[in-house]
């Protein structure tokens, strides 16, 4: 027989066990519910299923220099007019002018049948070849950006990007206000002139045979960086009376101006070049170029998905085969480029 | 009712149900996963596929270009073929992601088939050298293919990538899930079953508890228990059975007074007749002597004193064999007057005698004996102490659920304590008494004879004369009176 006292134990005892079930499963569903509620609502993302069966047009753009900064806002000026104009793109291309590279790209391009390409104009043999013969047999129109390649050369459709004979006049002018109308400078070119710098080239020569007094001289520089550091060697030595450089490729630039600052000083020279490569804004900021050609990359990307996609849909036809000119400017050294 | 059988089938039930409810989840959810796992390899699987026929094909293609035979060409046709089904197939696998470089694809193979196409119609046409031209486009086309299934599986993975962590955190809080929900089964059960149980022993407690009370001996206090099961049926039974038990007690109990009254009376019977023996040196003797006395003194002249003899004589012989008999009341108030005759001679003008009987009242049985010792302890004590004017009342009334008998006297009467001592035969009877019985012996044998306590009442007073009165119920028949 059991005392009333150990009944009532038994029973606190029993009010604690339920208790302490009541409670663990009150905290374990709380968790499971939350757990559950993840589980359910976390759903996998797959991307999402393409939107019409209708295919989009599809518009690539190639360069063989995707690592300039200047290509990067070729490349996302026509990213956003695309998207404007709701057509695929795509920003293809080499680095560092892998020429092979470049040339493969435009091949693929031209197989997958794209609607339309736009193309770092490259003047060669290979990619003349490529343009007038397989593009054509595809009837896939082309637009040079930037670089042009002559139209009877590449049956491209139109060219889009910056006067460079202009470009190279502009600096000129620069060079003689800075410098006055005497002097003696070096051009330094690549070993390989795109057809754009020969019309810059062009138009500076045009321009400083006005500046008699002005002496120039046109050094290869090669295109490696060594090659580039010697052509600034040689610069140097054969012109000891140097007043201003004047770079056709920015990229050399770096290269040139730390030969130049390890022999002498680098201030009392006059240095210029276009805005294509990655250092120039570096370097007009550090005030070590006085000058450059600034061109309008973002503008070129955007007017040259735009013209395509008016040729695509024949509303312009045919384009000016003269080319649709961008804006350039000159930017002298410490001033922003924006 | 809820039997305890039922609690265990729900208890299994609900545990069989949380457990089934669980494995097809997680089944459906691994169907699922697997589902998804198929998809995505059936991609690469089709991508590969591309690869490999275009090679396929190249190869054909060279054989065909070096031996062009009809079986050659037949094969060429069959990898061509792979390659077009291949190519069909890659229109699933669009999505947003990677619509455009699946355009490009496909239309790169379609470029490569038309290349290979016209490469076999030169050849056909012996036009070797454009023919060996084409196969070189062909041939680098295929390269392009390759490296494009290859950038295309990069992207994928890339694409997928997500989705594959999303899978992998998603499996993982499964895993935290599935851990969770068998822990909080676990304590459910574990709940549940204590629960169960206790709804199963809590009742049986109290059960024993019952059972212990009622070994202790207390049949009075009811048998309580909270449950609707086997136990609550089980608890009623027995409740039952406590209330029967109860039942019997008391019975038994009542039996053994009513034996022990018995007993009692019998006790008190054997004594008045133990003391009438005493009184009846030879009742018979005695009896012939009265009715030759009698006898003599009625030949002698002496009317008054035969008389008197002879009532002498019904007394005596009314004595001798009623004590253990029911007699009617016209028997006991003839007697009560025979003996009112002898005392009336006795006292002659002290006493005045009133009777007054009720005719419809004396066919009711009562007991032998009983009125005249109570008249004659009226005579004793309320007559005898007087000087005169001795006065006795003799009542018989039939009322509507009994007899009234009044037996009154106007002698000096008595004050409480001693009525009470009178009813509890704390006075024995005196000398003179004709029977010996005394007023105790026949309230008891009345109280007994009709299983009443209040058929005789004493109304007296001190100097305001007796009243006895007695309550009679209407007997007409008694089978037996020991």
């Amino acid at each position: 027989m059991k005392t009333v006292s150990s009944r009532k134990g038994e029973r606190t005892v029993r009010r604690k066990v339920i208790f302490v079930l009541c409670s663990l499963c009150a905290v374990l569903g709380f968790f499971t519910v939350l757990s559950v509620n993840k589980v359910l609502n976390s759903e996998w993302e797959l991307p999402s299923a393409v939107s019409s069966d209708q295919e989009r047009q599809r518009i690539v753009l190639i360069t063989q220099e995707l690592d300039t900064p200047f290509w990067k806002l070729v490349g996302q000026g026509a990213a956003e007019q695309a998207e404007r104009e709701d057509v695929g793109f795509e920003l293809w291309g080499s680095y560092g002018k892998n020429q092979e590279d470049f040339l493969k790209q435009v091949e693929i391009a031209l197989h997958s049948k794209v609607d339309g390409v736009i193309v770092q104009g490259h003047d060669t043999e290979e990619f003349q070849q490529l343009a007038r013969i397989k593009a054509a047999s595809y009837g896939i129109p082309i637009i040079t950006v930037a670089n042009d390649v002559p139209v009877e050369k590449s049956l491209r459709k139109t060219y889009i990007g910056s006067d460079h004979y202009a470009a190279g006049e502009l600096l000129v002018e620069q060079l003689v206000a800075d410098m006055g109308t005497s002097g003696e400078m070096v051009l330094l070119g690549d070993a390989e002139l795109e057809y754009s710098e020969r019309l810059r080239l062009d138009g500076m020569e045009d321009s400083l045979a006005r500046y008699p007094e002005i002496r120039s001289t046109y050094i290869e520089s090669g295109s490696s960086d060594e090659e580039a550091a010697d052509a600034a060697q040689q610069a140097l030595n054969e012109h000891p009376n140097v007043d201003a450089f004047i770079l056709l490729d920015i990229r050399q630039a770096r290269v040139v101006m730390q030969e130049i600052s390890s022999r002498t000083e680098l201030e009392p020279f006059y240095l210029y070049s276009f805005d294509d490569g990655s250092d120039a804004s570096a370097l007009l900021t550090e005030g070590k170029l006085d000058a450059i050609i600034e061109q309008s990359p973002e503008e070129m990307g955007e007017k040259s998905v735009e013209m395509m996609m008016k040729w695509l849909r024949n509303e312009v036809v045919p384009l000016d085969s003269k080319g649709y000119v961008t804006d350039i400017r000159i930017v002298e050294g410490k001033d922003e480029l924006p | 009712m809820n039997t305890i059988q039922k609690k265990i089938w729900m208890l299994a039930g609900i545990v069989i149900v949380m457990m089934f409810a669980i494995w097809l989840a997680l089944t459906f959810y691994n169907q699922k996963m697997q589902d998804q796992y198929n998809d995505i390899l059936q991609r690469y699987l089709q991508m590969n596929e591309v690869t490999a026929s275009s090679q396929q094909t190249v190869t054909n293609l060279n054989d065909y270009l070096s031996n062009p035979t009809a079986r050659s060409a037949t094969t060429l046709a069959s990898s061509q073929k792979r390659l077009q089904d291949a190519q069909a197939s890659l229109l699933e696998l669009r999505n947003a992601d990677n619509e455009f470089s699946l355009t490009n694809y496909s239309n790169m193979i379609e470029s490569f088939i038309e290349t290979v196409e016209r490469s076999a119609a030169f050849s056909e046409q012996g036009e070797n050298d454009i023919a060996a031209s084409e196969f070189t486009e062909a041939n680098r086309m295929s390269v392009y293919i390759s490296e494009m299934t290859l950038s295309i599986f990069n992207s994928e993975l890339r694409t997928y990538e997500r989705f594959y962590r999303d899978i992998i955190r998603q499996s993982q809080e499964l895993n935290t899930m599935g851990i969770l929900l068998l822990s909080l089964t676990s304590v459910l059960l574990l709940l549940f079953t204590y629960l169960f149980s206790l709804s199963i022993t809590k009742p049986v407690h109290q059960l024993t508890k019952a059972a212990n009370e009622l070994a202790k001996g207390r049949f009075d206090q009811p048998i309580r228990v909270n449950s609707n099961d086997e136990i609550s049926f089980l608890a009623k039974t027995f409740d039952h059975m406590r209330v029967n038990i109860n039942k019997l007690i008391m019975e038994i109990q009542q039996k053994a007074q009513v034996e022990s009254e018995l007993q009692e009376s019998q006790l008190l019977l054997q004594q008045s007749q133990m003391r009438h023996l005493q009184s009846q040196i030879n009742p018979h003797f005695l009896f012939n002597t009265l009715n030759t006395l009698s006898k003599k003194a009625y030949l002698d002249g002496a009317e008054d004193t035969s008389d008197l003899l002879v009532s002498v004589a019904g007394l005596l012989r009314y004595n001798l064999k009623r004590l253990d008999h029911t007699v009617t009341l016209e028997e006991e108030a003839h007697v009560l007057t025979q003996y009112m005759d002898i005392q009336k001679a006795r006292f002659s003008d002290r006493l005045t005698f009133h009777i007054d009987l009720d005719p419809a009242a004396l066919v009711y049985q009562m007991p032998s004996l009983t009125l005249q010792p109570l008249i004659e302890n009226a005579v004793i004590h309320g007559i005898e102490p007087k000087e005169d004017d001795g006065e006795i009342w003799f009542r018989i009334k039939e009322e509507d659920q009994h007899i009234r008998v009044e037996i009154e006297d106007n002698g000096q009467g008595m004050d409480e304590h001693k009525i009470e001592q009178l009813l509890t035969g704390g006075i024995d009877p005196q000398e003179g008494h004709a029977t010996g019985i005394g007023f105790a012996n026949v309230a008891k044998r009345l109280q007994l004879f009709y299983g009443s306590d209040d058929v005789i009442k004493i109304e007296s007073m001190p100097q305001c004369g007796t009243k006895i009165v007695l309550k009679l119920p209407k007997v007409t028949e008694v089978e037996s009176y020991v």
